[in-house]
């Protein structure tokens, strides 16, 4: 039970960490990173809800595919973002 | 002869079989939309930003939060009925999915507001995925707090274990999408 009080704690963190970022006046130049640290916050939930509300924590092996696999494709987000803000 | 009992890597894997199908499936169309919103965004970008500034990002932070509450209410059912605590157990199903009946609530507000300020889905290709993507989702939100109803009333470990992984399907979307449509500007 205490892992999942801390996953929740977690996610709320988070949650409130990439809105702040989003709600924030990023200055133009720092807009870039503020994109990446929000899809790296985005990766972070999605891996603590697949480890410990869905149980991967218990199965490594998965837990590493999905992970690698959520990060490959918060990089191609991240890859489209970095042109859209660049044109 | 090989020892056909060993266990392989699926064995590994918490819970019901078809139910990470059903997951994987699901955020492998979610995943499609978002790539595709993401890549249609390059075609307008300054459009695509002015089109998210009428969003309310702080409206979708609070169901965020709403349902990674409404998620830790569903996971902690099943030790709860674990450790023979059957009436906490449907209590956290049935709050888990008020909650996501609150998520409706604040959701269908957003949806208000955009129609009260004549947006619809054809006033901008932004529109048409936001849309798309969240009415997608809040579709399986409904089904999701029906299912934790229906589970909770037929409260059984394996119930129990099959009704939270949808919920935490449905969770897991939105972690993904709530940043893609509503944060990335």
């Amino acid at each position: 039970m205490s892992d999942l009080i801390r996953a929740w704690a977690t996610l709320i963190a988070l949650s409130l960490g990439s809105t702040a970022l989003a709600v924030s006046a990023i200055p133009p130049a720092w807009q870039p990173a503020a994109g990446a640290a929000i899809l790296i916050l985005a990766w972070a939930k999605a891996r603590v809800i697949l480890a410990r509300y869905l149980g991967l924590a218990a199965a490594p092996f998965w837990a590493r595919g999905f992970g690698i696999a959520l990060g490959v494709f918060c990089v191609v987000l991240l890859v489209l973002y970095l042109i859209a803000i660049t044109l | 002869m090989s020892d056909m009992t060993e266990p392989g890597a699926l064995d590994e894997l918490p819970g019901d079989l078809m139910m990470w199908v059903l997951i994987v499936s699901e955020l492998l169309v979610f995943g499609a939309g978002l790539a595709a919103f993401m890549a249609v965004r390059l075609t307008d970008p300054a459009g695509f930003a002015a089109a998210q500034d009428a969003l309310h990002r702080t409206g979708a932070g609070i169901n965020t939060v709403v349902l990674v509450t409404s998620g830790f209410l569903a996971a902690i059912a099943g030790p709860l009925l674990a450790g023979g605590q059957l009436l906490r157990a449907r209590a956290a199903l049935v709050a888990a999915a008020a909650l996501g009946v609150l998520f409706l609530v604040i959701k269908g507000a957003e949806y208000a507001d955009k129609a009260e300020r004549g947006i619809a889905w054809d006033t901008h290709p932004f529109y048409t995925f936001y849309y798309l993507l969240t009415g997608f989702h809040a579709a399986h939100v409904v089904a999701g707090v029906l299912i934790l109803l229906l589970v909770a009333w037929k409260a059984n470990a394996r119930n129990i274990e099959v009704g939270s992984a949808f919920w935490h399907m449905v969770d897991l979307i939105w972690v993904l999408l709530f940043p893609v449509i509503y944060l990335l500007r």
